[in-house]
């Protein structure tokens, strides 16, 4: 038993991280309809930013990672306003298009990363390391732990901003009808920006996390986010709260299949277990457990 | 010869056409051993994109699990061709044939999703069948890999290593080989898909793309339309699979994966969506551009100093993607629209609509 | 008929008349590897010009993706060795030359790579099991030697591949029989491999250990590239109860396995397969005294490391030669045993040479024909001897064990240099 509720909290807080990336790619859907395959790179730029202000230059781990969020905030929203705005001014956008340019950027700064860090796996330099409490047969890494304290901060933060701000309200009624929205006066163009900046924090905490103990920033990470399509498309593409539930879901899976799996389902089942749940979800429910069935008219 | 057919000749189109076949076929007199590779690359990877622009660019079903039915394709081709000592002339079409069926068994399950879910759950798709492929070590290897059989039409006749076939003088080598048998099932593969979009199930599909809903309101079968846009799609995918791997000659399940499928979304999204030529000047770009870029004089290639030629050419197109699709958001057959005076596209209309597509989700 | 079904039949007929022509004219097999003789006596092929007595060796590598960090310093090390014997007047006069090309680890590229500089180049290195295996074919049809810096099970199996030290399997099941009959380390063993051809070399030497008295293997867990976290793996080895665990992975695998099993209270043995360790994993650049990684500690108490090649700065020729070289030619390189083992294999290629220059044939079969005439190559102690035999079959057949010390360059501490067991050597 100790196994499992091991596995458990392992799950658990795995999937409190692909619950954040979740958050940054429904942040950006809900408000343009993309999805941002760029997530998993940002991420990755992300651990290393962080990695080469503490360890290289010496600034204090929590300064870094304050800076970094500012950095790819800034460079999230400049990219929407310089790049994605141009293309969603002409008529007739194709949707795929926008994605396919998540995908260039997404390329670019992978290579970016390996031409100026190298390949080579880097040291993250957290303060936590490999520090735990132990608790009844458990192992709880403070990283681990750490991680679901901060998603848990986020999530309770990112609701009261949606629910409460008024931005938070105009990010909604553009997620509604875009249309609708821009009639009644409220700046779209400024709400899209700010998905981006909101998505590239989430990023910075999510690498932050996917590169703690045991692992290390490595050019690997950027992948991980692929497993958060598990998670949002479970969740439904448009819900924050089907993101996160999602997410945890799929770290769940994910870990008590790699811990339980029968040999008879050959080797490494585990790896695509999250994507088996999903299908089998989306044969039920086409639009994900809490997205809701489009009205169409003619 | 009729005036409508010489006035049709001298059309710029037709003579475009005529000139690209034409340089398409002298390419490989003028390449270096080096580039004559890549360009095989280049034409084996446009089969597989002919046929993603019939599901994608047609029909617009959004797949990112195209990799997959590469795979099982060249798998057919190895498990026909070296375990069983197949001709080439049979195991080539066999493995579209297999790949066909895989559609046709996945198809269903895509029908009743749709823009971006449908994406995401063909990821699945891919992943899903990655690991099968690595659970059926007797015909994939396994994880370690296998071998490819090499195209063997006869015994006067067979693309091996070392070989050379001489036409009035013209040497042509295993690169070569390859390169001209990619473009003979390239050009039957386009000409199929041209006539394709002329019939009714063509149609069909590009109303399928247009509004589904509408589509289906007009009497059109979306089941139907898109289970054929799946099944034509994953036999091109077939093919090109079985010639991939074997110019390649070994490949492990692993090699099969999303970066490869997305090296297909990006040929028809780059080239032009819902157009016939647009998949083969995406696959151009796509395959090729990469290896010129490398082999540009100021790039360092012995990796001493500087940035590597890999991280410089993945850079410069990663930017070169988004300042492209930016500038032209229809690709390079959009771009090709905007210097003809000929009324856009034909057979294609009008593209995907996010208001549409991505936001329907959304209640109205 | 319309001019829709007239455009259509020229195509079909143009398709069927190019396949006739085909058909018709046949492919036959020729030679590429054109030779030539000079007028100092010399039979040269492609890559060898004797005007400026310059050879040229290939490089197929990956300086950039997954395998990078293994790449990078392998690179390094063979331009070391050129260097070097450049610097010493070469081989009788004949300057050595490094055509480079980074293919990162993807077959496609190899081949565009291999296709590039084929007709150039007299020799080749190659860089990786899936990458060396795309290009197989070809090298084989061209004659051309090729030296893979990897180690797979197909290797000793092909005529035209000179590997340089001793296959993984083999390594493995020399590691596992000392740990276990000479260190008395426990009998219950488990594995944690790669799902590729990499990993199932370490399984293969898992199985040829089960003939060693009372081993017990308890456990095997497998994993993909990319996995982020360890800990089913771990569990699964904990449970098991396994004292020895063999650890087929890269080293960004490696590493959160042991920390993991470190932090859930697990502390086994453990026996790395040669490229699970970079220096890295110890400290944050690789480098000696610079600040130790949240790992290092675990990975300190009991892992073995088996190599081909002896531990950076251990005290035997090879070793002292290839460091002062090294600070010579590429100061500011760090302990690795990937520089080391390729610095080795290129003083092989270069012994091979040697023997093709002495015989005045520097054609593709020359070279090939000199790799079976130079004996037994001792490398100085670098790594065990290598031997090429008409016979084929592994080159070499000991294996040398490190243990992780973090408190010595290169973090490597040799414990047994050449040990073998009693398993089966053509096992590869």
């Amino acid at each position: 038993m100790t196994k499992f509720w091991q596995l458990a909290f392992e799950g658990f807080s795995l999937g409190c991280v692909y619950a954040l990336i979740a958050l940054g790619f429904t942040v950006i859907y809900r408000s343009s309809a993309v999805i941002n395959f760029a997530q998993g790179s940002m991420l990755l730029i992300a651990a290393y930013l962080i990695s080469w202000l503490t360890v290289n230059e010496g600034v204090p781990f929590f300064v870094s990672m304050l800076i970094s969020i500012a950095m790819l905030a800034a460079a999230a929203v400049g990219f929407q306003a310089a790049v994605l705005r141009r293309v969603r001014r002409m008529l007739e956008q194709p949707i795929f298009t926008v994605v396919m340019i998540t995908i260039g950027l997404s390329i670019t700064l992978t290579a970016a990363v390996d031409a100026i860090w190298g390949p080579q796996q880097r040291l993250l330099g957290d303060p936590w390391g490999s520090s735990a409490v132990h608790a009844a047969g458990v192992v709880f890494n403070w990283d681990k732990l750490w991680a679901i304290i901060f998603v848990a901060v986020i999530v309770a933060g990112f609701y009261a901003f949606d629910r409460y701000s008024r931005y938070g309200l105009a990010t909604r009624a553009t997620a509604a009808d875009e249309e609708a929205a821009l009639a009644v006066g409220i700046p779209v163009m400024r709400i899209h920006a700010l998905a981006w900046g909101v998505a590239g924090s989430l990023a910075v905490v999510a690498g932050l996390f996917l590169a703690g103990f045991p692992n290390s920033p490595n050019p690997a990470l950027g992948n991980s986010a692929l497993l958060a399509f598990p998670a949002i498309i479970l969740g439904g593409l448009e819900s924050p709260l089907g993101a996160v539930v999602g997410g945890i879901v799929i770290g769940l899976v994910q870990l008590l299949t790699q811990g339980y799996e029968p040999g008879w389902l050959g080797n490494n089942f585990y790896e695509v277990a999250p994507y088996v749940v999903m299908i089998i979800v989306l044969l039920i429910r086409p639009y994900g457990l809490f997205g809701a069935r489009p009205v169409e008219r003619l | 010869m009729s005036a409508a057919l010489v006035q049709r000749v001298r059309s710029p189109r037709a003579l475009g056409w005529t000139a690209g076949w034409v340089v398409a076929i002298l390419l490989p007199s003028v390449l270096s051993e080096g580039q004559e590779s890549t360009a095989t690359f280049v034409v084996i990877g446009a089969i597989g994109a002919v046929g993603l622009g019939v599901l994608t660019g047609y029909a617009g079903q959004i797949s990112l699990g195209h990799a997959f039915f590469l795979g099982v394709g060249a798998y057919t081709g190895a498990v026909l061709g070296a375990n069983h000592h197949w001709n080439a002339i049979f195991w080539i079409p066999a493995a579209g044939l297999v790949a066909a069926l895989c559609g046709l068994i996945i198809a269903p399950t895509a029908l009743r999703l749709r823009g971006l879910y449908l994406a995401i759950v063909t990821i699945g798709v891919l992943f899903i069948g990655q690991d099968i492929f690595l659970n059926s070590s007797s015909w994939t290897g396994g994880p370690e890999g296998r071998e490819f059989p090499i195209v063997h039409f006869s015994s006067s006749l067979d693309f091996a290593y070392g070989n050379t076939l001489n036409i009035g003088g013209y040497t042509i080598d295993h690169n070569g080989l390859y390169y001209y048998l990619g473009l003979i099932i390239l050009a039957i593969s386009l000409l199929f898909v041209w006539n394709l979009s002329r019939t009714r199930m063509g149609r069909a599909m590009q109303a399928v793309r247009e509004r589904e809903l509408a589509a289906s309101v007009m009497g059109i079968d979306l089941a139907r339309t898109k289970i054929a846009a799946f099944v034509v799609s994953s036999f091109f995918a077939g093919i090109c699979g079985a010639l991939y791997g074997s110019f390649l000659s070994f490949a492990q399940p692993g090699d099969w994966d999303l970066t490869l499928s997305i090296q297909y979304l990006a040929a028809i999204i780059i080239g032009g969506m819902g157009t016939v030529m647009g998949p083969v000047l995406g696959a151009f770009v796509v395959f090729g551009l990469a290896d010129v870029i490398k082999t540009l004089s100021f790039v360092s290639q012995n990796g001493s100093g500087g940035i590597s030629p890999n991280d410089f050419s993945s850079m410069v197109y990663g930017v070169l993607i988004i300042g492209f699709l930016v500038v032209e958001p229809r690709g390079l057959m959009g771009l090709g629209a905007r210097f003809t005076s000929r009324p856009r596209r034909r057979g294609g209309g009008a593209t995907l609509d996010p208001r549409r597509e991505g936001r329907q989700f959304a209640p109205d | 008929m319309n001019r829709h079904h007239l455009r259509q039949v020229a195509a079909v007929l143009a398709t069927a008349a190019t396949m006739v022509a085909l058909a018709a004219c046949g492919t036959s097999s020729h030679s590429s590897s054109a030779t030539a003789r000079t007028s100092t006596g010399f039979l040269v092929g492609p890559g060898v010009d004797a005007a400026t007595k310059t050879i040229t060796i290939g490089n197929i590598g990956a300086i950039t993706g997954p395998a990078g960090p293994l790449g990078i310093p392998a690179l390094a090390g063979a331009k070391v060795a050129v260097d070097e014997i450049n610097a010493t007047g070469g081989i009788d006069g004949w300057k050595l030359k490094i055509l480079f090309r980074d293919a990162a680890y993807v077959p496609q590229q190899q081949v565009q790579a291999y296709d590039a500089i084929n007709g150039q180049i007299a020799v080749l290195q190659s860089f990786g099991s899936p990458t060396t295996l795309a290009i197989q074919p070809q090298f084989d049809a061209a004659k051309l030697l090729t030296f893979p810096l990897s180690w797979d099970s197909a290797w000793d199996k092909d005529p035209l591949l000179a590997p340089v030290g001793t296959p993984y399997a083999l390594d493995i099941a020399n590691g596992l029989h000392y740990l276990i009959t000479v260190k008395h380390l426990g009998t219950k063993i488990g594995i944690v491999y790669q799902n590729d051809e990499y990993g199932a070399d370490g399984l293969r030497g898992l199985e040829a250990a089960s003939k060693i008295d009372g081993i017990k293997v308890v456990a095997k867990a497998t994993y993909a590239v990319g996995d982020t976290d360890m800990t089913a793996q771990a569990e699964a080895m904990k449970s098991a109860g396994a004292q020895i665990v063999v650890v087929t992975a890269l080293p960004s695998t490696a590493g959160p396995l042991v920390g993991t099993a470190a932090s859930l209270g697990y502390t086994p043995t453990y026996l790395f397969q040669g490229p699970s360790f970079v220096e890295q994993l110890v400290t944050a650049t690789g480098a000696f005294g610079a600040t130790a990684t949240p790992i290092a500690g675990a990975l300190s108490k009991d892992t073995y490391v088996m190599s081909f090649v002896t531990p950076w700065g251990n005290n035997v020729p090879g070793m002292r030669e290839m460091l002062r070289w090294q600070k010579r030619f590429a100061p500011t390189q760090i302990p690795s045993i990937y520089f080391a083992w390729a610095y080795a294999q290129t003083k092989v290629l270069a012994d091979v040479l040697r023997k093709a220059i002495e015989s005045k044939n520097l054609s593709r079969a020359g070279i090939d024909a000199a790799r079976l005439n130079v004996g037994t190559v001792y490398t100085g102690g670098l790594t065990p001897p290598v031997a090429y035999r008409p016979t084929l079959g592994p080159p070499s057949t000991g294996s040398i064990i490190n243990r992780v010390d973090s408190k010595v360059q290169g973090f490597l501490d040799p414990v047994a240099t050449n040990i073998k067991s009693p398993v089966d050597s053509t096992l590869g």
